[in-house]
């Protein structure tokens, strides 16, 4: 990878030069101070074999004194000789890009050398030639014939660090060239690794960590790393070989993972030998590096790792549960916003600014309820207010029946989101939400209860209480009564147990998505909540069975929009799982009707998930090559394929480039239906990231005469800045707002891009990766693919009676703060530096992590792309990230400065 | 017997007995007692479930000091409201105009805002309303003039009825029928901009001509509502013995001359209304100088003025405008302009009315200093009084200025038949008190009568107007109708109407 070439060329052997060599010298001693015949000399003469000084004649003659001496058959000298060859070599010092002197005066000899060493009879005086040879060879030795290496193999087996920095590193070369040719040629290699492994120490105690892990990467013994790593060398390693992975083809990938975390273990550094875990999806790994990990405050931080990734694992501790649980999300994040004074709730005329917009119509004026504006307002009030578990609209006051008009004010199915609402506003928060929510169990109307029910779920999402509360309360709902409460509960259930991998729940569920007697929406809708509960985990018969619902539901079922979810639901499975889903594939292109191209570009699509596999991404392009007639075909694989792009490419920067770009040709030359995906794909691809170049694209987008990609864009605006209060997308939010005063639903969809932009009030992040952008939470994912699905049709399900759909943001939300905590879990405030994350892969010495940094008092709020560091040493972090939760141990060496 | 709690609404009870070989009801009847949840709506969270009455409690392994997690809600319950909300959705246009009380604007046809100006600066008048549906033709005759007052009255109607912008294609037609000058086309066949002042003027004619007079006075809507009358003196200047020409006219509208030397609208009036002539003098037997000055001696109910900003300029062949700033009076005593004999009349009604306003101004500043009094004196009070003291004293003024506003509306209810002249009482449409208020201005933007923007201006209530921009129509307040007085590149009042204060 990093590994140059720093081969010095040399000019072919020509028997003048030598002579020639002498006549310039000549003059160059009469003409020292000449320049201009300097000048003439450096034309006639090779760069490389000039010799200026009295003193370089004196080594050159020294030199070919010392060679004559070997060629002589006394062996009594060829012993001083070589040693003195030996200390020359070894003693000249050399600037990066020159030859070092005596190498260049030996350059003549070297043939002549090379026969001599022929010529001898086994003996320690040979191998030691053999060493000088090696090392004239990675000057002289022809391309390609690795001579450096032949000679080291048979010389001393002296250390090869002797020899300097560049000799190793041109051996390391070598060593990879001959042992590609001996594999291909099956030879035995042993040697080769003998060598590497001599070599790799002097590597890594050199600042030369990435040609260490290049070379046995060659040799493809990158699992021998770990015995040479200690605690000066291991960050550096590790940090090289971890970045190194997504460039990286399986399955070294995987093992560059497992040898990162072995290292890491070694060292006892637990943090981020379970990032690591995580990242490889290994659960095992995961269970063993914490159980393992013996310091109990180190193991409440890999809890809170664990709990932000909403990996549940048991544990009888309950300090440590509550760790794992995030038991105590809401409380901290309430104390953020007392922090921050964000306590207040908003209304969403505080958001919305209506003053500021241009036009102002009788609509805003509040003298009659108009129904879309209302269920704006619902949603908007619950982004904002998300989590605070306070609102002025849905919680005012405890007793009297004011706070139930808010919902009458919504109608019919605007009345389920409305109720729902609550679950959002008491987010994480399952006390204090669940008692919220009751009083609307009782309703009589079915809306309402329904709503309730999602909220129940809503509220659980993210959390663990001590039981298993969600399921508890909505499992009686699930299998009979009304069609919508039945859909809501299920959803919530999905919701509060997204990522949770629960067999008990796959036997509650299945049932429903295998019955064929029932609509399509509740089947769909429950093999969603499949999905968002085994999201990446497909070891079970929930694949299997909606399989065989798709292969044996009538057309009529599956033409029905619902049916998508059905898909998307099968795909979630293998999030994540790449060569994995091949078999999963095969069976899914047997089904006739056009859902088997949808899910197979779906399964594809989410297997290679954050890959930035390349590959994947010009195969989703191809699908969108074709020019489809609608009318005769379906296209709708094709806005997954877009869709696709985006998510294969996540969270690596250089992809998100490129498809950036992809996506301009896409909106030029594409059919409507990838048209009204690419703005989609973009709010998919910067989630909470409002880069400018972005955000233009998309207000452009916005005005699109294609309603349903205005749509589209609006409802991407809304994702891109979500949480961040950016307040160049608010300006261009309040514009859209004036120019479709008259389009109620561009409104309703504006009005919601409003309410995400200000989700908690600017306190929040739906961005799916976490954990310095290593890690990706599937239910985020998950969360936010349900979402955007939606808006593949959004007649049906945003704009129709389904938007309560868009609550599954709920799982991908989560504050964007550094909370530092002390030994007792009690917040601690600390100074930390927060600027714009640095990439320092590679970089010698200890370079900064983060540019353009400002000083803070924890706790603080970190954006898309920021990193935190401890601006004093008063405290020690015991995470290796700065993120969300972060334990602090006292420094015992830190020494109060006088004030 | 086990010692558990229970947690609630982040709550926590602690110290509850679960008897494990009861039936739930006893724990749920306990938790009740503490917590006000009825127990059919409780709901107890345990492994896989909720406590149902025939859970068995020794199955759940139940442990000392054991912490259930309860749902429930005491008290009452949420209700729908009484009555079900009626959303914006579910309207029809009409029921939706009515509720938003935001009047439909006109479309543009194609440069036809001076059109669509006048026509919404017009509708302010109720009366014409009422005379325009009195008036029975329809729009398929011959007589272009009836057509056109009859499209108009089918307008206003329809207007009436939506809330969209409308098109008003029928009348635009019959318009461009009765006078063929508005027909003229420009470059491209786009219609040229008019002076919108001619549409109002021609406008004006047909309606006097056509809309059916009155039964009770036998007047037609304009002659009664809309004109005045203007007695003028003719004199001679260098024959002063020579005996002046008295004469009356009818008007109406009033013009106002823009002269480097005006600034405020009734200036531009007066200089209007004196005119100087020259003319052959009998007396003298030759040409001489002559001023005529006009008074006016009825003033109509609604009164429009007409700005004279636009001029020929032969030099470059254009319609000039004047930009100069004009100011014009939200409230308007008009009775300068008037003869002695009308200010006469004038004069008893005008003194009660200063009366009237000077007592309501002297009572607003007595309960302001009350009041100002009273939040010192409360504020004093509420440190050392309890709790309620300070809304005991904030109550008492409010009492008393209750109780003088009780007494108000006797003072204010004067018989105004007692101090209005009797002629003028008399005569249905004429202005009883010479007092006016501003109810419409009708705007012109642009360098020229050919090019620019007309726009509507229209009063809806107290310091709240409305902006007709063709189909765009917008709530403004009284200082951005202040702010159309010209001077600049803004829109400028050109046409305005006044409408005659009401006697409260």
């Amino acid at each position: 990878m990093a590994k140059e070439e720093v081969k010095e060329k040399t000019p072919s052997q020509n028997p003048e030069s030598s002579e020639k060599d002498q006549t310039t010298t000549n003059k160059n001693a009469k003409n020292k101070n000449d320049k201009k015949d300097n000048q003439e000399d450096e034309l006639v003469s090779f760069p490389n074999v000039k010799i200026t000084s009295e003193e370089d004649q004196q080594l050159k003659s020294e030199l070919e004194m010392l060679v004559e001496r070997l060629k002589e058959n006394n062996v009594e000298l060829h012993r001083p000789a070589l040693d003195s060859l030996c200390t020359l070599i070894r003693t000249s010092t050399s600037s990066m890009t020159s030859v070092p002197k005596p190498l260049k005066f030996l350059r003549p000899h070297y043939r002549e050398l090379e026969d001599v060493h022929a010529s001898w009879s086994e003996s320690a005086n040979k191998h030691f030639l053999a060493d000088i040879l090696s090392v004239l060879a990675m000057t002289y030795s022809d391309e390609g014939k690795n001579e450096s290496l032949k000679y080291r193999l048979i010389g001393t087996n002296e250390e090869a660090g002797l020899w300097g920095h560049e000799y190793v590193r041109h051996l390391s070369t070598e060593i990879g060239q001959v042992f590609a040719q001996r594999v291909e040629n099956e030879e035995p290699t042993d040697d080769l690794m003998k060598l590497a492994l001599e070599i790799v120490p002097f590597f890594l105690k050199h600042n030369a960590e990435a040609d260490a892990v290049d070379l046995l990467l060659e040799l493809e013994a990158i699992h021998q790393l770990p015995q040479f790593i200690d605690k000066e060398t291991y960050a550096r390693v590790c940090l090289y070989m971890v970045s190194c992975v997504p460039l990286l083809v399986a399955p070294d990938d995987s093992a560059f993972l497992k040898t990162a975390h072995t290292i890491y273990r070694k060292l006892d550094k637990f943090p981020e030998a379970i990032t690591l875990a995580i990242k490889m999806g290994d659960r095992e790994l995961i269970e063993e590096d914490f159980e393992s990990c013996q310091d109990p405050l180190v193991k409440k931080q890999l809890a809170f790792l664990l709990a932000r990734q909403q990996i549940y694992l048991e544990v009888e501790d309950s300090d440590l549960a509550e760790c794992l649980n995030n038991t105590h999300l809401s409380e901290h994040f309430i104390s953020l916003a007392r922090e921050l004074d964000v306590l207040e709730p908003k209304t969403p005329e505080d958001i919305y600014k209506s003053h500021l917009e241009n036009i102002r119509t009788g609509y805003s004026s509040g003298s009659v309820d108009s129904a879309r504006q209302n269920l704006a307002s619902t949603f908007v009030n619950a982004f904002v207010n998300g989590g605070f578990g306070k609102d002025k609209l849905m919680t005012t006051e405890e007793d009297s029946n004011s706070n139930a008009s808010w919902i009458y004010k919504n109608k019919d199915h605007g009345m389920l989101s409305a109720t729902a609402s609550l679950g959002l506003i008491h987010l994480w928060d399952v006390e204090n939400g669940l008692t919220a929510v009751d009083k609307y169990l009782y309703s009589g109307e079915d809306n309402i209860k329904a709503g309730a029910l999602l909220a129940i779920g809503m509220l659980n999402s993210g959390v663990r209480g001590d039981g298993d509360y969600a399921y508890a309360l909505l499992k009686d709902y699930v299998e009979e009564g009304n069609v919508t409460c039945r859909v809501t509960s299920i959803f919530g259930i999905g919701l509060a147990n997204a990522g949770s991998a629960r067999e008990d729940l796959a036997e509650l569920l299945l049932p429903i998505v295998s019955d064929s007697t029932l609509s399509m929406e509740l089947s769909a809708v429950a093999a969603l909540a499949l999905g968002l509960i085994f999201v990446g985990s497909y070891e079970n018969d929930v694949p299997s069975t909606i399989i065989q619902t798709m292969m044996e539901r009538d057309d009529v079922h599956l033409n029905d929009p619902w049916s998508r979810y059905l898909s998307l639901g099968l795909a979630l499975l293998y999030l994540g799982k790449q060569d994995a889903v091949d078999a999963t594939i095969e069976t899914v292109k047997t089904i006739e009707h056009h859902i088997g191209k949808q899910t197979e570009v779906l399964l594809e699509v989410l297997a290679y998930a954050g890959t930035g596999n390349v590959l994947k991404v010009q195969s989703m392009l191809h699908h969108c090559n074709d020019h489809i007639n609608k009318e005769k075909e379906d296209d709708l694989h094709q806005a997954y394929a877009v869709l696709g792009v985006a998510l294969i490419a996540m969270g690596d920067d250089i992809g998100t480039e490129m498809s950036l770009r992809t996506f301009n040709h896409l909106m030029h030359y594409g059919e409507p239906v990838i048209r009204r995906a690419v703005p989609l794909a973009l709010g998919l691809l910067c989630t909470s990231n409002p880069l400018l170049s972005v955000l233009d694209t998309l207000s452009k987008y916005s005005h699109d005469n294609d309603s349903d990609v205005a749509i589209s864009a609006i409802f991407a605006m809304g994702l891109v800045g979500a949480g961040t209060n950016n307040a160049r997308l608010a300006q261009m939010l309040r514009q859209l707002a004036s120019y479709y005063h008259k389009e109620p639903n561009s409104l309703f969809l504006v009005r919601i891009a409003q309410g995400l932009l200000h989700m908690g009030k600017g306190t929040m992040t739906i961005n799916p990766y976490h954990t310095d952008r290593q890690l990706m939470s599937p239910a985020a994912v998950a969360g936010l693919l349900t979402s955007i699905l939606a808006f593949t049709d959004s007649k049906t399900f945003i704009l129709g009676k389904n938007h309560w759909l868009l609550y599954s943001i709920a799982t991908a939300m989560y504050p964007r703060f550094l909370i530092t905590l002390d030994e007792d879990l009690k917040p601690v405030p600390a100074t930390v530096r927060v600027g714009q994350a640095v990439d320092v892969v590679g970089q010698a010495g200890r370079p900064k992590t983060i540019t353009g940094f400002q000083t803070h008092s924890t706790p603080v709020l970190l954006a898309h792309s920021e990193r935190a560091e401890l601006a004093t040493e008063k405290y020690i972090s015991l995470a290796h990230v700065l993120e969300g939760f972060v334990l602090l141990k006292r420094n015992p060496d830190y020494m109060e400065e006088d004030e | 017997m086990v010692k558990v709690s229970v947690k609630w609404s982040g709550k926590k009870f602690d110290d509850l007995d679960l008897d494990v070989n009861e039936s739930p009801e006893l724990f749920k009847n306990q938790i009740y007692s503490v917590t006000g949840v009825p127990p059919e709506r409780q709901k107890i969270m345990i492994k896989g479930g909720t406590m149902k009455d025939d859970t068995d409690l020794s199955k759940l392994t139940v442990k000392e000091g054991h912490t259930f997690m309860m749902m429930g809600t005491a008290g009452e319950l949420p209700k729908p409201p009484p009555e079900p909300v009626v959303f914006l959705e579910d309207m029809s246009d009409k029921q939706l105009a009515q509720a938003l009380d935001i009047p439909a604007g006109l479309e543009n046809l194609g440069n036809t805002c001076y059109m669509n100006a006048t026509l919404q600066s017009l509708r302010v008048m109720p009366e014409l309303h009422t005379a325009l549906n009195r008036y029975q033709g329809g729009i398929t005759g011959m007589d272009t003039r009836g057509n056109l007052t009859a499209s108009l009255r089918d307008l206003y109607k329809q207007l009436n009825n939506t809330s969209e912008g409308f098109p008003p294609l029928i009348f635009w037609q019959m318009l461009r029928q009765a006078f063929p000058q508005f027909s003229q086309s420009g470059a491209g066949g786009m219609p040229m901009q008019q002076d919108a002042e001619e549409c109002w003027g021609e406008l004006i004619s047909v309606l006097r001509a056509k809309l059916p007079s009155d039964e009770a006075s036998n007047q037609s809507f304009v002659d009664q509502y809309m004109t005045g009358q203007i007695t003028s003196e003719l004199k001679c200047l260098e024959a002063p013995e020579e005996q002046s020409v008295i004469d009356t006219e009818t008007f109406s509208k009033l013009d106002c001359h823009i002269s480097i030397s005006t600034n405020f609208m009734q200036n531009g009036i007066l200089d209007s209304l004196k005119q100087d002539i020259e003319k052959h003098s009998t007396t003298l037997d030759r040409t001489a100088q002559y001023q005529k000055i006009s008074k006016v001696s009825r003033l109509p109910k609604y009164l429009v003025v007409h700005f004279i900003r636009f001029f020929w300029k032969p030099s470059e062949r254009v319609r000039a405008k004047i930009l100069r700033k004009v100011k014009f009076p939200l409230d308007w005593d008009a009775t300068e302009l008037c003869t002695e004999e009308l200010q006469n009349k004038y004069s008893k009604v005008k003194a009660k009315l200063r009366e009237v306003e000077d007592s309501k101004l002297e009572q607003e500043r007595e309960t302001k200093k009350r009041k100002m009094k009273n939040e010192i004196e409360g504020e004093g009070e509420g440190d050392s009084a309890h709790k309620d003291g300070p809304e005991e004293t904030a109550s008492t003024p409010k009492e008393s200025t209750s109780s003088a506003m009780d007494t108000d509306p006797k003072k204010d209810s004067v018989d105004w038949s007692q101090y209005v002249d009797e002629s003028l009482a008399n005569d249905a449409g004429a202005n009883v008190t010479g007092q006016y208020e501003l109810c419409s201005v009708l705007t012109h933007v642009g360098r020229s009568a050919d090019s620019g923007h007309y726009i509507s201006w229209v009063k809806k209530g107290a310091n709240e107007w409305l902006k007709y921009d063709d189909d765009k129509v917008s709530i403004v307040k009284d200082e951005d109708i202040q702010r159309l007085d010209g001077g600049g590149d803004w829109p400028m009042a050109y046409i305005v109407l006044y409408r005659a204060k009401q006697l409260d």
